[in-house]
């Protein structure tokens, strides 16, 4: 078991995750002066420390902290932060704040992984379409809305009739290479995305744990990504999200459910990674697009900056990283947490210390890296 | 403020925010008002497909308490909505809500348990297709403007259908996809005639009494009416949706008003603003009554441009208290006037 | 005959997004020309009604936002009878590429749109003075913080490189000497607008439209020098020297016969573009003479050029919806049509950066052909879908005998099209057709077993690579 190649689970918070009610000041009194509706009260909290703790909807991710395998990456953000949801999540998934990108860091991290590109199913995406995270031109990435279902043709239900369907399809993708290069460049990628999905479909057969995800959308993402991981297909990069975290009108309930969902889901997958032994083999970050405003708006919280990601897996070095930014109003950055490190320190961290490749070309220019995994 | 020597209308506040989830405080493309015995404003939200999870009912008063919400998704499930258009308290106090998806009324208690539903998809007596409208005279019978079958039908509070009135067409007492139903003092039953652009007035039994307003953009004309209430004296507002505006007739169907909307910052509104100061400040440097290009010289670019100005108007209704509301669904609020 | 049709089809495919085999039969009674100047001289246009839009659909009444608003777009491409009005629209916006990601403004995206649809056959001078003071563009390329006493050089750098010249027709300085003439080119409340774009504000009341504005104080009214010639120039000064140029004739028609004709330029394309140069001349700049030019072109008319493009995905949805004539009433389903051209790689309205979309084979990968292939499978083999039937009528009145497998791949083609395909592809074809089993009639007709049979079959044709390319 010792020898499978490592992998990482990218699990995005999309909408803007509220960083100050997912770790928690407590133990600073101007967190419940500026948050006079939108606030998780102290004795709930689960300390990490006398000043900071996680939300109680965290609890199996604190299970995973005591441990020490969860690493906390406070502060994180970049200079002069956008405030919009998509160029936000533009910027994290491209690592370029100052320009439009065209290139995601993920997928750098698959091209190079598989510079052949000899697999199909280097990296895999849970849910429809590509986040641009993923998109680099000349990498293929499988998007998989329904692992049972994914490939072609899902909607003719009845089986036989699907059997011919395939069968036909492979005659006229499979056939003599012609003259005409489009044409068969359309052969070719239409016979790739066949047996990509022939493999990926097999993933749940082989699959058995005694853990029982829940039904929600992430719990189900994670349990997908957890059969394809133990699949062994050679998958390195796995990527899913789950939202909606835009709280700007009833927070409290909303971030309290999401939060369950998540990091039941998390704790979950952790868990069935134990269970078969691969616990050591992957890292899950979680992260979102920017932070939210300190002060709340009476109903939930809008949109900052300056937020947290997290670090999870057996080969983590857990603990709190990077500084807490302070609330005072001195410290504020136009009336938001002030962020202290360039998330492009993480993935660089990651690329580097996990994945073993150059980090420079994939997060576009040399960051700080923190020592929070084992080589 | 608008007025004659018998009516004024004064504006008295702006409720709302636009919500951009799937709970709490704030509006998703409110659809219509119903008013509870003590004073609570409901409030329906259709929600866009973003938002449809959070398809629900807000409950909140005059000071701007929002005081609770129901509802149990998006779908054809019980108590769950689709396409909610329009509701209404019965004579028992249950709020009646229509779905123009679902083909059916969905019944719940004020504090929004699911007490049941009628209606299935059809045109024979009693069914629906696209029911909008809806309505309850002071003998508790229910009306319901039946959008794609072009007909009002009428039903006791159980749901149980008593008569139907109107086909498809342009002539008197035929309609084109109906919307909004009001009832005055007298039970007479006043729809919004949406595609004819005009309001039709019947008695109770679906006798023909008259018509108000023809087609245009001049002052006293409808464009695609939504919506129409009639106050005590018999004063009857319209929801001018396609021109962005509200119109009052008086009792005989004479125009008296025009109103384009003065919309405020509610308190929701202030308070967010608190919060995000620096809007707040570039908001304070801006003319928000801006002159258009003519090429946006439409009431529909010019309300989308003002923000002061109804947008998206698809409802009007007046509470016991005599004050009017003008639900606009693209600007997630509610202005309310105080009729004197 | 048939080859006629071919060519009619060939042209609807490009001017448009396809046509059925009864629109293909109203455009061949007009003839060719007539139907080429028909596409070109669009008048008002039938489409579903706004108001009937709006009344259904909240979201596309407000307009707030990206999904909202593709789905209005498509609803115009799915139902509109002036097909070339939309497709040069999106040549338009393919071009001038804007994106929601940095506006949050779908209105104002839209507002362009309809700026395209108005002065996009016209005088290309019109069209770039218009695109200048658009306010989408503005905010999008950051003219709103092009001042007198601070130039940006974005828009202008752009309107050179990317809009109508490209790159190593002029010098850095006129670049600078054309950010001034733009300074002061601006929008409505810019402080306050370009706040709420780079929050994604909505609050308190959804989001408020915007309009241009000239600030004449902001304008830089000093002498310029641009493209060799000096005066006092405004922004209408620029485009005059702009449009005036022979790369700007080489660069639209370059850009408009690899959208409209092939994606690739050969030697006999070079002469159509050379002679689409000298309609633009002739005419003043106007688009409508260079595509006439093309349209009427032998070349544009030969088998080289048919087939010879990968269709885009929204190209390719619509046609496919158009064929399979639904959409033709408001549904709630419209917002999943429009996800469908996000997961195939072209999301409306945001295209991912101001160059817009890397086109032709790049539309490909294994992912986003599985989408195509899902989608346009899935909404032709349902034989209760309008155009389905058509086409199984069509078949069964063509072939009195459907058990001749052959003869039926062979009818489908024809009517869905017609779609030539390779050897391979027929020959699968026959197979998936024999592999279903005889179609059973009833009095000359399919029966329901027999129509769903024939729907799969020309569902897997939608499938085919052969599918994929106009």
């Amino acid at each position: 078991m010792g020898n499978k190649a490592k992998s990482l689970v990218v699990v995005q918070l999309s909408g803007g995750n509220d960083y100050l009610n997912t770790i928690v000041p407590y133990g600073d009194d101007e967190y419940y002066d500026f948050r006079k509706t939108i606030h998780i009260e102290q004795e709930k909290v689960l300390p990490i420390d006398k000043v900071y703790g996680f939300s109680p909807h965290m609890a199996p991710i604190k299970r995973l902290y005591d441990e020490g395998k969860v690493a906390v990456i406070n502060g994180i953000g970049y200079d002069n932060p956008n405030r919009s949801h998509f160029r936000s999540m533009d910027i994290w998934h491209t690592a370029q704040p100052d320009e439009i990108g065209t290139e995601g860091w993920l997928g750098r991290v698959i091209r190079d992984l598989d510079p052949n590109a000899e697999n199909v199913l280097t990296g895999v995406n849970f849910g429809r379409g590509l986040p641009r995270a993923l998109g680099v031109r000349g990498v293929p990435v499988a998007s998989v809305g329904n692992l049972e279902t994914y490939g072609l043709f899902p909607d003719i239900k009845d089986e036989s009739a699907k059997k011919l369907a395939l069968d036909a399809f492979a005659h006229m993708y499979g056939g003599v290479q012609g003259k005409d290069p489009v044409l068969n460049f359309l052969g070719q990628t239409g016979m790739d995305a066949l047996k990509g999905a022939d493999v990926l479909r097999t993933a749940p057969q082989k699959y058995s744990s005694s853990i029982e995800y829940a039904a929600n959308p992430i719990a189900q993402s994670m349990k997908s990504i957890a059969q394809v991981l133990l699949a062994d297909f050679g998958t390195r990069v796995f990527y899913t999200q789950h939202g909606s975290f835009d709280t700007h009108s009833g927070e409290i309930v909303t971030h309290a459910k999401l939060w369950d969902e998540v990091s039941g889901a998390v704790g979950d997958f952790y868990d069935d990674m134990r269970e078969h032994g691969s616990e050591e083999e992957v890292v899950v970050m979680i992260f979102s697009e920017f932070g939210r405003r300190i002060k709340d708006n009476g109903s939930g919280t809008d949109h900052g900056s300056g937020g947290v990601a997290f670090l999870i897996g057996g080969n983590v070095k857990g603990g709190m990283y990077g500084q807490y930014p302070s609330i005072k109003e001195a410290d504020q950055l136009e009336g938001d947490l002030h962020f202290n490190n360039d998330f492009r320190s993480t993935y660089s961290t990651i690329v580097d210390k996990w994945f073993g490749l150059d980090p420079v070309p994939i997060v576009n220019g040399q960051f700080e890296q923190f020592d929070l995994v084992n080589a | 403020m608008a007025y004659t020597s018998a009516l004024t209308i004064r504006y008295l506040k702006t409720i709302g925010i636009v919500n951009n989830g799937s709970n709490g405080r704030g509006f998703a493309n409110p659809y219509d008002v119903a008013f509870g015995a003590d004073d609570e404003i409901f409030v329906l939200n259709r929600c866009d497909p973003a938002r449809r999870s959070g398809i629900r009912v807000g409950v909140c008063n005059i000071d701007e308490e929002y005081l609770y919400e129901f509802g149990y998704g998006f779908g054809d499930g019980e108590g769950q909505m689709t396409l909610p258009v329009a509701m209404a308290f019965d004579s028992e106090g249950r709020l009646l809500v229509t779905d123009e998806h679902t083909n059916r009324i969905n019944i719940y208690s004020k504090k929004g348990d699911v007490i049941g539903k009628w209606g299935v998809k059809g045109d024979l007596e009693g069914e629906f297709h696209g029911p909008a409208g809806i309505a309850v005279d002071s003998q508790g019978l229910v009306y319901v403007s039946d959008q794609r079958n072009h007909r009002i039908q009428k039903y006791t509070s159980e749901g149980e259908f008593l008569s139907q009135w109107g086909t498809k067409g342009a002539n008197e007492a035929e309609f084109n996809l109906p919307w909004g139903i009001g009832v005055d003092t007298s039970d007479n039953i006043y729809v919004a005639d949406w595609r004819n652009d005009r309001v039709q007035i019947f008695d109770s039994s679906g006798q023909y009494i008259q018509a108000i307003g023809d087609f245009g953009e001049g002052q006293e004309t409808l464009n695609r009416p939504s919506g129409v209430s009639v106050d005590k004296k018999g004063n009857i507002y319209v929801t001018d949706w396609g021109n962005e505006r509200l119109q009052v007739y008086d009792s005989s169907g004479q125009f008296i008003s025009s109103m384009r909307g003065e919309a405020t910052l509610s308190e929701w509104a202030k308070e967010f603003f608190e919060s995000n100061q620096d809007e707040m400040e570039t908001r304070g440097i801006s003319n928000l009554n801006p002159d258009i290009p003519d090429h946006l010289n439409t009431p529909y670019h010019i309300s989308s441009q003002t923000e002061s100005y109804f947008w998206g108007p698809v409802s009007v209704r007046i509470d016991s208290n005599n004050r009017l509301y003008v639900v606009e669904s693209n600007r997630h609020r509610i202005q309310i006037y105080q009729i004197g | 005959m048939s080859e006629n049709v071919s060519i009619m089809a060939h042209l609807m495919r490009r001017a448009g997004f396809g046509a059925t085999r009864n629109e293909l039969e109203v455009c061949l009674d007009d003839g060719y020309e007539y139907t080429v100047e028909k596409l070109l001289n669009p008048g008002e246009s039938n489409h579903m009604p706004d108001d009937i839009i709006r009344r259904y659909h909240v979201d596309q009444s407000e307009l707030r936002q990206l999904d909202g608003a593709g789905s209005y777009w498509l609803y115009r491409m799915l139902t509109t009878n002036n097909p070339l009005e939309e497709k040069l629209a999106l040549f338009w916006h393919g071009l001038f590429a804007t994106g929601y990601a940095k506006l949050n403004q779908a209105r104002a995206l839209l507002n362009q749109i309809d700026m395209f649809r108005q002065y996009g056959f016209g005088s290309f001078r019109e069209l770039l003075i218009e695109l200048s003071k658009d306010p989408a563009m503005i905010l999008w390329l950051d003219n709103n913080e092009n001042h007198k006493e601070a130039i940006n050089e974005n828009y202008g750098r752009e309107l050179l490189e990317l809009f109508s010249m490209g790159i190593g027709n002029y010098s850095e300085e006129d670049i600078k000497e054309c950010a001034k003439a733009f300074t002061g080119w601006t929008l409505g409340n810019a402080e306050y607008m370009s706040v709420r774009a780079s929050k994604d504000s909505i609050w308190p009341y959804g989001r408020i439209a915007w309009h241009y504005e000239y600030r004449a104080d902001d304008h830089d009214g000093s002498e310029k020098k641009f493209l060799g010639k000096e005066g006092n120039f405004n922004g209408e000064d620029i485009v005059d020297i702009i449009v005036a140029q022979e790369a700007t004739a080489n660069f639209l028609s370059t850009r408009l016969f690899q959208y409209f004709a092939s994606d690739e330029v050969d030697a006999d394309g070079e002469f159509v573009i050379s002679e689409m140069m000298q309609a633009y001349f002739e005419s003043g700049y106007k688009v409508s003479a260079v595509l006439r030019s093309l349209f009427n072109s032998d070349y544009f008319k030969s088998e080289k050029c048919m087939y010879s493009r990968v269709k885009g995905p929204v190209e390719s949805v619509v046609g496919t919806a158009r064929l399979a004539g639904t959409y033709q009433e408001p549904t709630l389903d419209v917002h999943s049509l429009w996800a469908q051209t996000m997961f195939m790689g072209q999301g409306l309205l945001a295209p991912p950066t101001v160059e817009g979309w890397h086109e032709g084979v790049e539309w490909i990968d294994s992912g986003s052909l599985v989408e195509r292939i899902n989608f346009a499978a899935k909404e032709l083999s349902d034989p209760t879908k309008e155009g389905v039937k058509d086409i199984i009528h069509r078949v069964t009145a063509a072939q009195k005998d459907l058990s001749d497998s052959e003869k039926l791949v062979d009818s489908c083609l024809d009517f869905m099209g017609p779609i030539q395909v390779e050897a391979d592809t027929r020959e699968g074809l026959i197979q998936f057709a024999e592999s279903q089993g005889v179609v059973r009639t009833e009095e000359g007709y399919p029966d329901q077993s027999g129509s769903t049979q024939i729907a799969r079959l020309i569902g897997m044709i939608a499938s085919t690579r052969e599918y994929q390319l106009a």
